[in-house]
């Protein structure tokens, strides 16, 4: 790995750009969703002639400038920060390939910061009709930031004809290839789908807070318009949903399969899981905004909105969680493995040795790679190859994971994440372990220390 | 058709009468009435449990075959690990929010007149389901369940003259073993159930006759200024509601967090270092065992269940300290007790946890 290595103890890399990726995506998607939201309430008071939207509307403009403006920027690259310095190797392939895509989207983000200002601050400054355009221009234009967004997250599972030309320096010419992969169309079916319901989680949690007494006639117009953009995700997901499932390579299909095939006996997958917490978590969102919001749109407090929020929180989690280990082994399905080795350098490494190639672990504390003691040598291994996924006490804890495992067990792990072979359990979602014997057995005599103690003092 | 169907059994079992009673029914409308949910949660974990638990008596072989049975529910009964594992989380969720509705009743001061006998009928359910727990952990009979059980079987034992009697009874000899499990399964599917379910009945019927209580804060409020909404759809919708949204939590514990079974029980193995009991019984092993420290021996060990169950009396008795709004310096006093209560279970959970060996 060229770049120097990030440890976050007890959560792990991989959860720290998890939990914000959770914040950003809840809130970065209502601001796609929250601006159609907007607009189209807008268009709706003017032509019904509602008067008494429009202060409520300015004032759900002005909660999501902020919200979107303020903590979604800051979580959104608040994400560049953690992408960068937990997986460097896979942010650098992402920004080679797609540099244009990048820059398109950063000035869709300028325009769509600028007028999620300008809207609030015209509210009854300049005419409606010249209001609407502002809206219906932001609405674009975050809209904007989805469409590019969305072809490069979905490139990392379905990256297609890319592949022939990765690593050729051609990358870059195969752009619109990668962009519009197999997975695009139904992905950004399936966002959009979440941005109109997130709209109506934000505009509930916003609602609620309107006074059922008071503003009983208001509320209920305003309560039951918002639950009813809960309607197309509830109907329509399935269908994009399928859709997406079958763009989904053949290996990953399999490990979501595999886990609804062992279901019945409590083996099932990761990925399984979590595909069942999403159907039961989104189904869920319908029925209780349908009982909370709908049945009693005067009573529905802030209280009954946090709730939807959570299953929002949920269902968006697990869902992000999913696509993200569907991908397993790889940061770059066929590329670029989740541990930083590219697929095509796996034969060097093996030869050469892992560590020459990690200035920033071996070099970059003064040392050459021969320098290092056994001990050191293995822990810079498990730096570098293990902890992008695994902690040493906190998440998929190491000490747990080889737990009750001597020296010789230890060793035969190792070996098979090494040797890699075709019908290795590992290969579906662990990537091979790469460098020298000696560098292997380096890592052995690290992690035997770890797990064993005392016990490994005796084992050379 | 339906008209018709209906007035039949209107007729015949009075659903009109049902019917009127919910759609006259008002629910409190205001700042905390979120506290209003924890009961109905508590009812509906129970519903699942009882489910669930009915499931598993399908596979379950109390004494000799326990644990060998637990294991084939694990591994080959088609989603027996699922309703295992939503049984166990069940019951936690169960305690859990059992508590939440205690104390947020304590602090609505919903214990006094005329609702003593809710506050009784609650401390018992609360009471039993402890028991519940306690007597379904060591049902799997693997490692933990034994070591724990055994820890918590030695508790009572400390009690002069009938300590030792009670445990021996519980564990039917001198040792944990098949017949405890024995023991313990009519206990918990039988004893239990026969006390808890009516018991239940009762508190449900109380809070049917006297309404949900308001707190100091609504009643000090003028009657025309208080806000309550209808039990029939509003309320019952929402708590509905709120049900699904504890099925999911429910499910998603249950997915993703299974729950495991430890290797089979050897009482020839040494107790693994770390042996604790759940953690609603955390709070009262850190007590006795603080009492333990400073007094060692058997003096400790008795004082330490004396203070503690001084405490519980105090609590259970606290409707007569504060019978009414005009309890004034005792209501206050009665309400510090509660804080102090809080503080202590918080407090002595944490440190028991913080006092555990690490498990490697």
């Amino acid at each position: 790995m060229n770049y120097p290595f990030l440890d976050i103890p007890v959560i792990g890399s991989g959860w720290m750009i998890g939990i914000i990726a959770i914040i950003h995506v809840l809130i970065s998607h209502f601001a796609v969703g929250g601006g159609i939201f907007l607009v189209f309430a807008e268009h709706k008071a003017i032509q019904e002639d509602r008067r008494d939207w429009f202060p409520r509307l300015q004032a759900f403009s002005k909660f999501f400038m902020i919200l979107t403006g303020v903590y979604g920027a800051m979580t959104g690259v608040g994400i560049w920060f953690a992408i960068g310095l937990a997986n460097p190797e896979g942010t650098s392939a992402l920004i080679h390939n797609f540099v244009f895509g990048w820059a398109i989207e950063w000035v869709f983000f300028l325009v769509e910061l600028s007028l999620a200002s300008a809207y609030y601050y015209t509210w009854k400054r300049v005419s409606d009709k010249d209001h609407l355009r502002l809206g219906y221009a932001y609405a674009i234009a975050s809209l904007g930031t989805l469409v590019i967004i969305n072809g490069i997250l979905t490139f990392k599972l379905t990256p297609g004809a890319w592949l022939a030309i990765a690593g050729s320096g051609q990358e870059a010419h195969y752009f619109f290839s990668a962009f519009f992969n197999a997975g695009y169309f139904p992905a950004l079916g399936l966002r959009t789908l979440v941005c109109i319901s997130l709209a109506g989680v934000w505009s509930l949690i916003f609602f609620s807070r309107l006074d059922g007494e008071k503003d009983g006639v208001v509320k209920t117009s305003m309560v039951r318009w918002a639950a009813k953009w809960f309607l197309p995700a509830f109907f329509l997901m399935p269908v994009f949903g399928a859709w997406y499932y079958f763009t989904i390579p053949l290996d990953q299909r399999e490990l979501l399969l595999l886990g609804v095939g062992t279901a019945g006996q409590g083996l099932f997958t990761h990925v399984t899981r979590m595909a069942l917490i999403v159907t039961l978590a989104s189904a869920t969102i319908g029925v209780v905004v349908f009982l909370f919001a709908w049945m009693s749109p005067k009573n529905f407090g802030f209280g009954n909105a946090l709730l939807v929020l959570l299953l929002a929180a949920l269902a968006t989690a697990s869902g992000e969680s999913m696509r993200e280990y569907l991908r397993k082994p790889f940061i770059v399905k066929g590329y670029l493995y989740s541990n930083g080795t590219r697929v095509a350098d796996v034969a060097k490494r093996n030869q050469e040795g892992y560590l020459a190639h990690t200035p920033w672990l071996v070099k970059g504390f003064g040392q050459d790679s021969t320098t290092l003691s056994k001990f050191e040598a293995g822990k810079r291994m498990f730096q570098g190859q293990c902890m992008s996924c695994h902690t040493v006490d906190g998440y998929r804890s190491m000490r747990r994971l080889l737990k009750d495992r001597d020296n010789k067990g230890i060793a035969n792990i190792l070996g098979m994440l090494h040797d890699y072979k075709p019908d290795s359990p590992y290969r579906k979602f662990m990537p091979p372990l790469v460098g020298k014997p000696e560098e292997i057995d380096a890592l052995r005599f690290y992690l035997n220390h770890m797990i064993n103690g005392d016990k490994a003092a005796k084992v050379p | 058709m339906p008209e018709k169907l209906y007035n039949w059994l209107d007729e015949r079992l009075g659903l009109s009468a049902i019917k009127e009673l919910a759609t006259h029914k008002q629910v409190p409308d205001h700042k905390h009435s979120i506290w209003y949910y924890w009961g109905g949660l508590c009812l509906f974990f129970f519903s699942v449990m009882v489910l669930t638990g009915i499931l598993l008596l399908m596979y379950y072989t109390p004494g000799e075959g326990a644990y060998d049975s637990v294991r084939n529910i694990n591994t080959h009964v088609k989603f027996g690990w699922l309703i295992r594992s939503i049984h166990s989380w069940s019951a936690n969720l169960m305690l859990f929010s059992a508590f939440v509705h205690m104390f947020s009743t304590f602090f609505m001061k919903a214990y006094r007149a005329p609702r003593e006998f809710l506050w009784w009928t609650g401390m018992g359910l609360i009471s039993l389901a402890m028991v519940f727990g306690f007597s379904g952990y060591l049902l799997p009979l693997d490692d933990l369940a034994y070591f724990a059980t055994k820890v918590g079987l030695g508790i009572p034992a400390t009690v002069p003259v009938i300590g030792p009697i009670i445990s021996d009874l519980a564990r039917g000899g001198a040792e944990i073993g098949p017949i405890t499990v024995q023991r313990f399964f009519a206990l918990h599917v039988w004893v239990l159930p026969s006390l808890f379910i009516p018991l239940l009945g009762l508190h449900l019927y109380l809070v049917q006759k006297h309404g949900m209580s308001i707190p100091p804060s609504e009643q000090a409020k003028p009657v025309a200024q208080r806000k309550t909404i209808p039990f029939f759809p509003n309320f019952a919708v929402k708590d509905l509601a709120v049900w699904l949204i504890a099925a999911n939590v429910l499910a998603l514990l249950a997915c993703v967090f299974p729950w495991d079974l430890g290797p089979a029980a050897d009482a020839l193995k040494p107790a693994p270092a770390d042996i604790h009991p759940e953690w609603y019984f955390m709070s009262s092993f850190q007590i006795l065992k603080i009492f333990g420290n400073w007094f060692p021996g058997a003096l400790g060990e008795f004082l330490g269940l004396a203070v503690f169950n001084l405490g519980v009396f105090l609590w259970v008795l606290v409707p007569f300290f504060d019978p009414n709004t005009r309890s004034g310096a005792w209501g206050r006093r009665v309400t510090w007790y509660g804080y102090l209560v809080v503080l202590v279970t918080i407090v002595t959970t944490i440190w028991a946890y913080a006092a555990l060996p690490a498990a490697h």
